[in-house]
């Protein structure tokens, strides 16, 4: 070894290989068990999943012609203005809108039932749990059986979408926003209610405006699904771009079913930037 | 200014008898202490010695097993509903963590502490805030040296001026007691100065009974008039601060010695086996 001078830190460093405190894991004999416990049980649920659901990757394989020819018949996408765009674009807009309306219309039940399901702002236990069990039902019907059900009331149309959807979203945003109003600081509600500040106003003045920025963000991410979520509607009479969709594929009109469809990719690009945008902002 | 006021019905605070355990394990016993109207009075001790549980059973966020609390000899387990509520929003409390709203302004912040007073229609936004008590919060803001910053938002002020902004607060529930749980903690040491002299103004030349937990004895011994020392949930001192020697204080904080030795000793067959190796 050259001799050379060195910095202490350095001194301190060479002296490392006779370790001031022994390094000695503890041993936790258990907690192999309980690994090995949880991975067999994973293997074995998926095991049940595979053969649940026919899951036969040979098949993919051997059908691809099949695919092949389905997709070969989109291509070219058909870009005649008055037979495929403009009815596509003037249904996608009304697909946006659908999805506009279903979210923002829903933000007063939400707001009103995530107030009452979270535990840090509910006035009772039992409100609580009757709010819960709202809005656990709202969630549990899809968006599809709604909208099934408006159908025979208000008859097919965009109508039975934006409310299937404000019904569907209810369900969801009042949970997400009440779960975020749950995992808030408590404090600044606790500093109101040591200053004589009744239940409504430690919600309105502590509460709301803490998580303003996370209700925004749920918001726009439910915007964003619900726009996605009007597509499908579509397809079950509630207008917009899937109802164009469902009318070329049952037409054996590929190629402008693959204009919509690129339509709708535009659509959601735009949408999911103009969410990131706000957010952003919110942010800053 | 008297500095003892000792248990008797003085204008301010008076607690007596205080004791509260969780679990069975016993936090406060028999605490007795006031702080008179313009006194500052100091809580020192280690953590877990029940400082701060006497706040909190004084506020009312924790209830004691037993003990009496009085506000200018009125005693608060005598009175009921409205009376009770009444006592005690003249009580107001200091947090650590400031715990305001950080996106409302400074202003709506310091309205909140008059929220007992508005009718619940008129708090549900600020825009509804009525006028006189935001002339109140801006004078309030004033009293604190930030009636400049009323309409900037909380979370653009600094550490600081947060404490101040909610000592604001406080005013503006027109406490006339102050309880201040480690009200400097989280601040650093020119904004600890600012907060402490406050407190201390307050109670000096507006008559405010304040009580502050503080974890700086050199704190308590500059701005308080009085300093109580509590160890494992009794007092074991309760005098003018000028009076507080360091042996007294030594006291306090000598368990925290013990926990360290100890450490050390859970530490020395490790550093045994290593040299030995």
């Amino acid at each position: 070894m050259t001799p050379r001078t060195l910095t202490p830190a350095a001194a301190r460093r060479e002296t490392t290989s006779t370790p001031r405190v022994a390094l000695v894991r503890p041993k936790k004999p258990l907690r192999w068990i309980t690994t090995a416990a949880v991975a067999a049980a994973v293997v074995g649920l998926h095991a049940v999943a595979i053969e649940g659901t026919d899951f036969k990757p040979e098949l993919l394989v051997d059908g691809w012609k099949g695919m092949a020819a389905f997709i070969g018949d989109a291509f070219p996408p058909d870009l005649s203005w008055e037979k495929t765009l403009k009815p596509g674009l003037e249904a996608t807009l009304v697909t946006l809108w659908i999805g506009l309306l279903g979210t923002t219309l829903s933000v007063p039940f939400a707001l009103l039932l995530a107030a009452l399901a979270a535990e840090n702002t509910s006035p009772h236990r039992l409100v609580y749990q009757a709010a819960r069990a709202i809005l656990s039902f709202f969630r549990a019907v899809p968006d599809i059986v709604f909208a099934l059900i408006f159908v025979t009331a208000v008859g097919l149309g965009p109508f039975a979408g934006v409310l299937a959807l404000i019904c569907h979203n209810t369900g969801v945003m009042g949970k997400l926003w009440a779960e975020s109003m749950e995992e808030i600081d408590a404090g600044p509600q606790e500093a109101l209610r040591t200053a004589g500040a009744n239940r409504i106003q430690q919600v309105a003045n502590a509460t709301l405006p803490m998580v303003v920025p996370q209700f925004v963000g749920l918001l726009l991410y439910r915007f964003d699904v619900n726009v996605r979520s009007s597509l499908v509607l579509g397809l079950v009479g509630a207008g917009g771009i899937g109802l164009l969709i469902n009318q070329s594929i049952k037409s054996f009109q590929f190629d402008s079913m693959l204009t919509h469809i690129l339509i709708v990719l535009v659509l959601i690009i735009v949408v999911d930037q103009f969410s990131a945008w706000i957010r952003r902002r919110l942010a800053a | 200014m008297t500095l003892s006021g000792q248990g008797l019905s003085v204008q301010g605070l008076s607690v007596q008898g205080l004791g509260k355990s969780f679990n069975g394990r016993t936090v406060l016993e028999g605490v007795d202490f006031s702080v008179a109207a313009g006194e500052l009075v100091a809580f020192l001790g280690a953590n877990g010695s029940g400082k701060s549980t006497t706040l909190r059973c004084v506020m009312g966020i924790a209830s004691p097993d037993s003990g009496s609390i009085s506000i200018d000899g009125a005693a608060l387990e005598t009175l009921q509903g409205r009376d009770l509520q009444q006592a005690r929003q003249r009580m107001a409390m200091i947090f650590q963590k400031i715990h305001l709203v950080p996106r409302r302004t400074a202003l709506d912040n310091v309205c909140a502490g008059a929220l007992a007073r508005i009718p619940t229609v008129r708090s549900l936004s600020p825009l509804l805030f009525p006028a006189d008590v935001q002339q109140e919060a801006l004078d309030c803001l004033d009293r604190v040296g930030l009636a400049d910053r009323a309409f900037d938002r909380v979370g653009r002020l600094s550490g600081g001026q947060q404490q101040r902004v909610a000592v604001a607060r406080a005013l503006c529930q027109r406490a006339d007691v102050v309880l201040a749980d480690e009200p400097v903690s989280a601040l650093d040491p020119r904004a600890a100065e600012q907060v402490m002299a406050l407190l201390r103004e307050l109670a000096h030349s507006e008559g405010l009974a304040v009580a502050a937990v503080l974890h700086q004895p050199d704190l308590a011994l500059r701005y308080a008039d009085r300093s109580i020392g509590l160890l494992q949930g009794s007092m074991t001192f309760n005098l003018p601060s000028t009076e507080v020697t360091a042996d007294h204080l030594d006291t306090l904080y000598a368990p925290d010695r013990d926990v360290s030795d100890r450490d050390v000793s859970v530490r020395t067959p490790s550093a045994d086996r290593t040299t030995a190796a």
